[in-house]
């Protein structure tokens, strides 16, 4: 948890009658700049966050296609790491934030449009439509 | 209670042990989720969005054994995903069995009916069936019209197999309670052991962050719907949990109570939070910052969680760790909570205006043939 986050005291939780929640930020097809150390680390936290693939470029040059899910910051980029998954790969792999040049959240937001209203919209449409055995279905594998 | 005297005797050794041995922070449950994928596509569900390769992946038989070895817990719950789609869900779950770990198999019950034959009944097997409401609500909750009919249809066979058989509820905002306490006798009437519910909660990985209730609302919710109880309702959970969603008791969390481990490792710092993971359960114990999390620590994340997976082993704790705990859990069994001011709020209770309402209704055409044939 960050030090700027707003806390709560005790009395304010327990008056809640609505939860807050967080907000989700449009994050697809997103190309941080990645000017400074901050940057970087800002755009990974939000590459822990995101549900869908990431396209990470080293300074390499390597492209590296991943599934971040999570991370471990030090004092130093250096000392700073993602952890993630690969399409192609069975085991997880780890990557120092230092050898990162470029990111961009090329997969698609796969928590993208699964709001309840959405259901709901759906739902409606498809029952005027006169539709029956109206289901939201998983992805195809 | 609904919970097996041997069950109970396990837990409350279980409990002893480590309070005799002055362990300060030890598991109860492992959350182990074996995959991510799910035949139900639920909006709003914040365990099932991955990218395709991700929800093709899947522990081990192996990998489950040492997780629930390495954390040394007497209960595994098994959600996901749906666990019944893992291939070899039927060793893990037998090899749990072997391990002599009371199992709670979290199943949508879509598929349940087929795979029951591969099942041994065992008073360490539970199938917990998700079931959130009555057939309206449960088919708009999983989005799916008919999902209610082929998930009960599976629970009485199970029952009738002799399986042990839960159902586990979650209520989110705007949640009748009228309707719950109906849903209940439906239930019961299942034959099922018992009850399981939870109030929602807006962790952040959920995709949908707005249908969550706040503290204050749960706790009037609970408190009409478990106040003025009916005598055949049993619920498999702790009574001073129940008693703490009604308003009467104040717990901090207990988020090492059911560590969660899955694909990624042990996941920080709880089965509902993912603030990174840990590759073993004594890294996790060490190097989670407990302290930042749950309501006491402020943090807006915990702010609104009041969820079983937190909360239930600091109950269990309480009911077990102290003589005065356990004749509190022994009351709480016995009591009816007889509450005529929760009896007045279920007697007020407006549900939302149609215009929100959102309801699955039958087609006008069946509603024309069921009227035909009442007159007939």
């Amino acid at each position: 948890m960050t030090a700027e986050v707003h806390k709560y005291t005790l009395e304010q939780v327990e008056a809640l009658e609505v939860a807050p929640g967080t907000e989700h930020e449009n994050l697809e097809g997103w190309v941080p700049e990645l000017a400074g150390d901050n940057a970087l680390r800002e755009a990974l936290e939000k590459a822990f966050d995101y549900r869908g693939d990431i396209t990470i470029t080293l300074k390499s040059g390597e492209r590296i296609e991943a599934y971040v899910f999570n991370r471990q910051t030090g004092a130093t980029l250096a000392e700073s790491w993602v952890q993630y998954f690969t399409p192609a790969a069975p085991e997880k792999r780890k990557l120092s934030y230092s050898e990162i040049a470029r990111l961009e959240f090329s997969g698609k937001d796969r928590a993208a449009g699964k709001h309840w209203e959405d259901w709901v919209k759906n739902y409606n449409e498809k029952k005027a439509a006169g539709e029956k055995n109206i289901a939201l279905v998983p992805e195809e594998l | 209670m609904a919970i097996p005297i041997s069950q109970m005797w396990t837990v409350s050794s279980y409990v002893l042990k480590n309070r005799l041995a002055g362990k300060k922070r030890y598991p109860l449950v492992l959350m182990l989720e074996p995959l991510f994928r799910c035949s139900l596509a639920c909006a709003g569900c914040g365990k099932v969005q991955y990218p395709p390769h991700i929800l093709k992946k899947q522990l081990t038989p192996a990998e489950c054994f040492a997780a629930v070895e390495e954390c040394g817990v007497p209960m595994v719950a098994i959600p996901g995903g749906e666990p019944l789609l893992h291939p070899q869900i039927v060793e893990i779950v037998n090899g749990l069995i072997a391990r002599r770990k009371y199992v709670y198999l979290c199943t949508n019950a879509l598929d349940l009916k087929r795979r029951l034959p591969e099942f041994t009944p065992s008073k360490y097997l539970t199938f917990s069936v998700h079931l959130d409401g009555q057939r309206e609500h449960h088919d708009m909750s999983v989005c799916r019209e008919g999902g209610y009919d082929i998930t009960v249809e599976a629970i009485k066979e199970a029952v009738r197999l002799g399986f042990r058989v839960t159902t586990n509820a979650t209520f989110f905002d705007g949640t009748d309670p009228n309707g719950v306490r109906a849903f209940f006798d439906e239930v019961m009437d299942m034959g099922v052991e018992g009850i399981v519910l939870s109030p929602g909660y807006s962790y952040d990985k959920a995709p949908d962050q707005t249908h969550f209730m706040g503290r204050a609302r749960v706790r009037r919710l609970f408190r009409s719907i478990l106040s003025n109880r009916k005598p055949t309702w049993k619920f498999n959970m702790s009574p001073l949990f129940l008693e703490f969603l009604m308003g009467d008791r104040n717990y901090e969390c207990t988020p090492w109570g059911s560590p969660a481990y899955n694909i990624f490792g042990w996941q920080k710092p709880c089965y509902l939070l993912a603030d990174g993971y840990a590759d073993s359960f004594k890294e996790l114990m060490e190097t989670t910052k407990w302290e930042e999390y749950g309501v006491a620590s402020g943090n807006p994340k915990c702010a609104n969680c009041m969820v079983s997976c937190g909360y239930e082993p600091t109950a269990v704790t309480d009911g077990f760790g102290s003589l005065a705990g356990f004749a509190a859990m022994v009351k709480a069994t016995f009591s009816s909570y007889k509450d005529p001011h929760a009896a007045k709020l279920l007697r007020e209770y407006k549900p939302a205006p149609p215009a929100s309402l959102v309801q699955i209704a039958e087609p006008v055409a069946e509603i024309a043939e069921t009227l035909e044939e009442t007159r007939a």
